[in-house]
């Protein structure tokens, strides 16, 4: 039988691979052990001595811990410890922007399933069961449930209420932490602050709670060193912030706390913040021997941060021929118990919130708010989903408002290359919105629903067993753009790492990258191969697995890492391949101005010159380590919400085909087209499996998936309740891929990931918008919004 | 999950002797709802006895020309038997639209019929619920009820039944075989499931000693021209916001036969006898067939989140009826 | 516990195993066969299906004990050493999956569902429930792996992996009637 080691030494390293250079369709190293259920996700590793770590969570959204005692755990056979806050070495709070979150819970949980205590035992079950055995005592509290009472906003009463410039938050609940319940307000404010226009539409929106419902629930292993540090083997976004957060709760310095990336199950947002990582560590410390905390599904929805639910007021004004005047939103983020990544996310959905349109008058507030709901935080589209559902319904309001088509009213509107964006920064690339739409537009649409006897009830909303028989179906279309930034913002210092190593290894050149950056389904170490293999010219190219024996790479999030550490591995590959030519320079003996590396030689067509590797390099390797940071940003004004603060965009646009059964309220996406700039695809395949993927996450939201929190308190922490889409929900899809050089990025390219997140909910909103004549002003869309019932 | 002991029964007497002496037995068959149960802690048998070896997995002809089920009968053979995809099709599409293709490999009969109700508050240890924890109230009411019962409620329990099959299977007027030491009786599946009352945790008419082995249809010519239609929040694998199993004959524009049942409505499936004396006679219109759907639906409770099923319900009574007049039965 | 014999992958051990343990825990931490994998560990997401006698079914809702004797099929049986099942190949040539974690599942599935398909086993979205043998069209795999979700949203690749792989099969099989596009 097989017995494939699944000890921490096993932790995904991939090595080799088939070919494939920039541009081509290469195929991931990791893939083989995919298939072949071989690939050690954190929730496969396994030492024979560990134990196992479980987590006893708060039932309460808000209370007080009167008292802890963990003598009725410890005295169960098979435990070896049980922890509490009393047992965090180091600091007691952690957090990604701002430390307010307990390691453990301090004297105040602020939302259901809050970790209070740890406890690690030889079986889990042992350790469950041990679990329920710590008796905390509660002093129970009414929780703050909604993000504008928190601040001591008014809800609207009317549509047409005066969007009211909120600086009052005299009436804001009590305050769920010392700083009070505001964790970021941004005002963004352009052009004339009283503007008029002719046409003036109004529109309040909700969006709500996501789940990034990845596969792979949150795991690792921490292995206690001889050195009294820790190793820790987890699935995770960021490495260094990791362990940025985790030295800090230990007290121990950065050398003694290493991180190793095991396979990661999906991320997409969800693994940015910490979860089971300084727990883990803190009993394998305590305990000496190695502890392995696997969440199950039900723990996984309390063990991350989610998608923040958002209301939205927006008014826009246009003159008669549809030129956008001005734009005034506020928008509330209900951030939960915890800052998390609520600050960026604000940054993100006001700066962001308008689309990728010009408007030379803008007033925008954005508020994200403390409340006793669950944490929330980064997820794929990060601040732009919600704000993209709400200023896309205001432009198709808009374009019904003046009697225009909806896609020349954006085109019209549409940023290009030289626009002012609403934060007054000058748009220095390509910007094709007004061609995505156009290039969607001009793309064949699906067949028209037959009717009668022709009908085929499996292309029918709700397929064969629940359809009607066509009569009560109508079709419709729907567009909408995304506009992202690209990588970290506002002043971030963004980098990454990368170390090269060229050497010649049994005769054939070999190619070594090392970076941190997390390789979390997205292909990033098929595309750090790929780079390898095109600036130093071999096909063996290993990519050494990801810790923190290297720099950092950032955050596998933002669209950012084939850009940054992409960047990172180019420029470490150019410094290696830079000295190594100087070296075949020496053996040539001639300028050789034109010398490259090509299979595994040094070459000079003007020399007549092929040297191999091997004569050059002869038992030495070639090392670089570069640090590589694309052009700096700069904060926000804090007044006007004006600066230069995003590197790059990233454009997408979705056109959505739905046939909407408004009997029984079922929705068949028919088709999903979307056009995407990418600057220059790196693996052509994988961007299609990206623009696939953010698809289907954005159909998810737009019909089917929310978190439903009632008084604090999740109702549907399960796959059964929180429904995503299955393979028979997703349509085939339409993709043209666009190829707009930025001049300013590596090989010009364009972040990926996000941007068809954000335009394809709205537009299967509008479609069915479209084909229902509803306004649907809240998503996820349910049958029963849709049957008038 | 809480220590068991686990038996695998060889025979049918062993299975009725170990439900009849052990208090705290439960049978164990496809697994798929039980063993999902006791890891959450709601089921918590002290004896589990494995059935699922038993000589209970054919399907029979009948002398009379109806058709026996074993209980052990997994859902996908059901689905696929030929008989039951020509003489009674809504079975087959009931079944093939529940759950997925793994579980209906795993799923028997006996278990689809018995299985629990998916309220949310059924499964969460921490939240009153009395048919868990009797007397302990039902969060549902006061809480998250989108998907809960509109038919047969009361103010002690709001749960519904989530089968598919089993809304076929009342239709089509199914009858349950039971077996015990004491001997065997029949139960019409209409009176298989009992309503909540006082009582939700009291779930269906069975003795804590029997066991359901076999589930009988009757020759039904009208079955022939029947139809299944579910409508749920994701286009497969999600339970019945509301569901109907029909099946009606109509000559000269007039509805001589008719059986109609409602799933994702009530802690039963829910056969709906005034719907259906309703259409016999009536002509065969759209308009005939709302009232009868109406007539059904008269003492229909909804709630603030629930209150849609009514009129959905209604909707997909008529939707699927005008199917059957239109384009007659499934197969 | 239970004496309880488990046949995986064409080898048969022998475990000592408590009753309450799933299939998915015995293969995983017993028979350190990690290739399937929980996702939920309640029957909503696929991640763990594997083959018992060459049926899919979900390892998560199986005890280990009721399972004993029978012939298991893990994604790491699948293939040969040093040569991928054709499912395995496609997936990789089709691009049908991005973390992963849902592949193997995916792929077991697959391979029951295609031996469903072939014995006849109809769907819901089978167009003539009568007819015993329903070509397998692109809307039925989709219904058919309805019961494997994948969030990174490799769909496309899946069906398009499945289908050359059910293309290459059924070559020798009838043609689609009209009825069926």
């Amino acid at each position: 039988m097989s017995t494939p080691t699944r000890t921490p030494a096993g932790a995904p390293s991939s090595v080799g691979g088939p070919g494939g250079r920039i541009g081509d369709d290469a195929q991931r190293p990791d893939g083989v052990l995919k298939v072949r259920g071989e690939f050690a996700y954190a929730s496969d590793l396994w030492m024979d001595d560990m134990l196992w770590g479980v987590t006893l969570r708060s039932p309460h959204p808000y209370a007080r811990i009167r008292s802890v005692d963990v003598g009725p755990a410890l005295a169960v056979p098979g435990v070896h410890a049980v922890l509490t806050s009393d047992d965090v070495p180091g600091e007691k709070v952690y957090g990604l922007e701002l430390a307010d979150q307990p390691v453990l819970a301090l004297d105040v949980v602020r939302y259901q399933g809050e970790p209070v205590a740890l406890v690690a035992a030889d079986h889990p079950d042992t350790a469950r069961r041990a679990a329920a055995r710590i008796v905390v005592d509660y002093d129970v509290w009414e929780p703050v449930t909604d993000a504008r009472a928190a601040l001591g906003h008014p809800t609207w009463n009317q549509v047409h209420d005066a969007p009211a410039a909120v600086t009052e938050l005299s009436r804001e609940s009590a305050h769920l932490h010392p700083h009070g319940n505001l964790v970021r307000h941004l005002k963004v404010r352009k052009g004339d602050p009283e503007p008029t226009a002719d046409v003036v539409v109004v529109g309040e929106y909700e969006v709500g709670m996501q789940d990034q419902a990845f596969l792979g629930p949150e795991s690792g292993l921490a292995v206690p060193g001889e050195d009294g540090g820790v190793d820790l083997y987890v699935a995770t976004q960021w490495l260094h912030v990791d362990q940025r957060q985790i030295c800090s709760a230990l007290a121990m310095p950065p050398e003694k706390v290493r991180l190793t990336l095991a396979g990661v199950g999906g991320a997409f947002g969800g693994r940015e913040d910490l979860s089971m990582h300084v727990h883990a560590c803190l009993l394998a410390l305590h305990t000496g021997k190695p502890v392995k905390m696997s969440y199950n599904r039900e723990e996984s929805f309390f063990g991350h941060v989610h998608r923040h639910p958002a209301t939205m007021r927006y008014e826009h004004g246009a003159t008669r021929d549809g030129d956008l005047v001005y734009v005034k939103a506020e928008i509330f983020l209900d951030g939960g118990a915890y800052a998390s990544s609520t600050p960026a996310v604000v940054g993100n959905a006001g700066t962001m919130g308008l689309g990728p349109y010009v408007v030379p008058n803008v007033h925008v507030d954005c508020y994200g708010a403390y409340t006793n709901n669950p944490p929330c935080g980064a997820m794929r589209g990060f601040g732009s989903v919600q704000t993209a559902f709400a200023y896309e319904a205001q432009m198709d309001a808009l374009a019904a408002e003046l009697g225009m088509d909806p896609v020349e009213l954006r085109c019209r509107n549409a940023m290009e290359l030289g626009s002012e964006t609403p934060t007054g920064q000058v748009v220095d690339s390509p910007a094709p919105v007004a061609e995505l739409l156009r290039r969607l537009v001009a793309m064949p649409l699906p067949p028209e629903p037959a009717t009668g006897d022709d009908v085929d009830l499996r292309h029918m909303p709700g397929g064969v067993s629940n359809t009607t028989h066509g009569e009560g179906v109508r079709r419709g279309v729907g567009y909408a753009v995304a506009y992202k930034n690209v990588a970290f913002s506002e002043g971030f210092d963004d980098y990454s790492t990368a170390r090269v190593r060229l050497e010649v290894v049994g005769g054939e050149a070999v190619a070594t990258v090392h970076t941190a950056a997390a390789e979390v389904g997205q292909g990033l170490v098929t595309v750090e191969q790929q780079i390898a293999r095109t600036e130093l010219g071999v096909d063996a190219v290993v990519v050494h697995p990801k810790d923190t024996a290297v720099g950092s790479a950032g955050s596998s999030s933002a669209s950012r890492q084939t850009y940054v550490t992409g960047g990172a591995v180019k420029a470490a590959c150019e410094a290696v391949r830079g000295r190594v030519l100087e070296r075949a320079r020496g053996l040539v003996g001639r300028p050789a101005g034109d010398l490259r590396l090509d299979g595994g030689k040094v070459v000079s067509d003007l020399e007549g010159v092929a040297l191999p590797l091997a004569d050059v390099l002869g038992d030495d390797a070639v090392e670089e380590t570069v640090e590589w940071r694309h052009r700096p940003t700069q904060a926000l004004d804090p007044d006007t919400g004006q600066g230069f603060a995003h590197v790059q965009y990233a454009f997408s646009a979705h056109r959505a085909v739905v046939d909407v059964d408004t009997e029984l309220g079922l929705v068949k996406v028919v088709e999903m087209a979307c056009t995407q700039d990418v600057g220059k695809a790196i693996n052509p395949q994988a961007v299609v499996g990206q623009i696939q993927g953010g698809t289907a996450q954005g159909l998810g939201l737009a019909v089917m998936e929310e978190i439903l929190v009632r008084d604090g308190r999740v109702q549907n922490p399960s796959f059964t309740d929180y429904l995503i889409p299955t393979v028979l929900d997703m349509p085939p899809m339409r993709i043209e891929v666009l190829e707009y050089a930025d001049p300013h990025a590596p090989y010009g390219l364009r972040g990926v990931g996000e941007a068809p997140n954000i335009s394809s909910g709205p537009a299967v909103l509008a479609a069915i918008r479209q084909a229902t004549g509803l306004p649907l002003r809240r998503v996820p869309v349910r049958p029963e919004h849709l049957t008038g019932t | 999950m809480r220590p068991f002991t686990y038996l695998s029964a060889p025979d049918v007497t062993t299975a009725l002797r170990a439900i009849a002496t052990e208090p705290g037995a439960r049978l164990l068959a496809g697994g798929t709802n039980l063993v999902d149960l006791m890891r959450q802690d709601v089921e918590r048998p002290t004896t589990v006895v494995d059935i699922s070896t038993l000589p209970l997995d054919e399907v029979q002809e009948l002398p009379a020309g109806g058709l026996r089920i074993g209980a052990l009968v997994r859902n996908s053979r059901l689905a696929a038997h030929p008989a039951v995809r020509s003489r009674y099709p809504v079975l087959s599409q009931a079944v093939l639209s529940g759950a997925s293709g793994q579980l209906r490999n795993m799923a028997t009969v006996g278990g689809n019929l018995l299985q629990r109700t998916r309220c949310p508050y059924f499964a969460d240890g921490t939240a009153a619920c009395n048919k868990r924890d009797p007397g302990s109230g039902c969060a549902a009411i006061g809480g998250f009820h989108r998907g809960s019962a509109v038919l047969g409620t009361s103010e002690h329990c709001i749960a519904t039944h989530p089968s598919d099959m089993a809304v076929a299977l009342v239709a089509l007027d199914a009858v349950v075989e039971v077996q015990s030491l004491r001997g065997t009786r029949r139960i019409p599946l209409a009176e298989l499931h009992v309503l909540p009352g006082d009582t939700p945790d009291v779930e269906t008419a069975l003795d804590p000693d029997e066991l359901v082995t076999a589930v009988e249809l009757p020759a039904l010519p009208v079955a022939a021209s029947s139809r299944y239609r579910k409508v749920r929040d994701r286009a497969s694998f999600a339970f019945a916001l509301v569901s109907v199993a029909a099946a009606m004959e109509v000559a000269d524009g007039t509805v001589t036969a008719a059986r109609l049942a409602l799933g994702g409505v009530a802690a039963r499936p829910w056969r709906a006898h005034l719907a259906e004396r309703a259409l016999v006679g009536a002509p065969a219109t759209e308009e005939d067939f709302r009232r009868a759907a109406t007539a059904e639906l008269a003492t229909a409770v909804g709630r603030p989140q629930n209150a849609f099923k009514i009129e959905l319900a209604r909707r997909t009574v008529v939707a699927t009826l005008h199917q059957l007049t239109t384009e007659g039965g499934a197969a | 516990m239970a004496e309880v014999e488990l046949r995986v992958n064409g080898t048969s051990s022998r475990v000592q195993l408590d009753p309450r343990v799933s299939l998915l825990d015995a293969l995983r931490e017993r028979l350190r066969l990690t290739g399937t994998k929980k996702g939920c560990d309640q029957g909503a997401c696929g991640a763990c299906t594997v083959l018992v006698d060459g049926e899919r079914i979900l390892a998560c809702l199986a005890l280990a004990v009721q399972y004993g004797g029978r012939e298991i099929t893990t994604v790491e049986g699948l293939g040969r050493p040093g040569r991928l099942h054709p499912l395995q190949e496609a997936f990789i040539r089709f691009d049908g999956f991005q973390c992963g974690f849902c592949t193997s599942g995916q792929i077991c599935s697959a391979v029951g569902m295609l031996a469903e398909h072939r014995a006849g086993v109809p769907s819901v979205v089978t167009p003539r429930l009568a007819a015993t043998a329903t070509p397998l069209s692109e809307a039925e795999i989709r219904e058919r792996m309805s019961g494997n979700l994948c969030r990174c949203g490799a769909y496309d690749g899946i069906v398009d992996a499945i289908q050359h792989v059910a293309g290459v099969d059924d070559r020798a099989a009838t043609a689609e009637p009209a009825a069926d596009r």
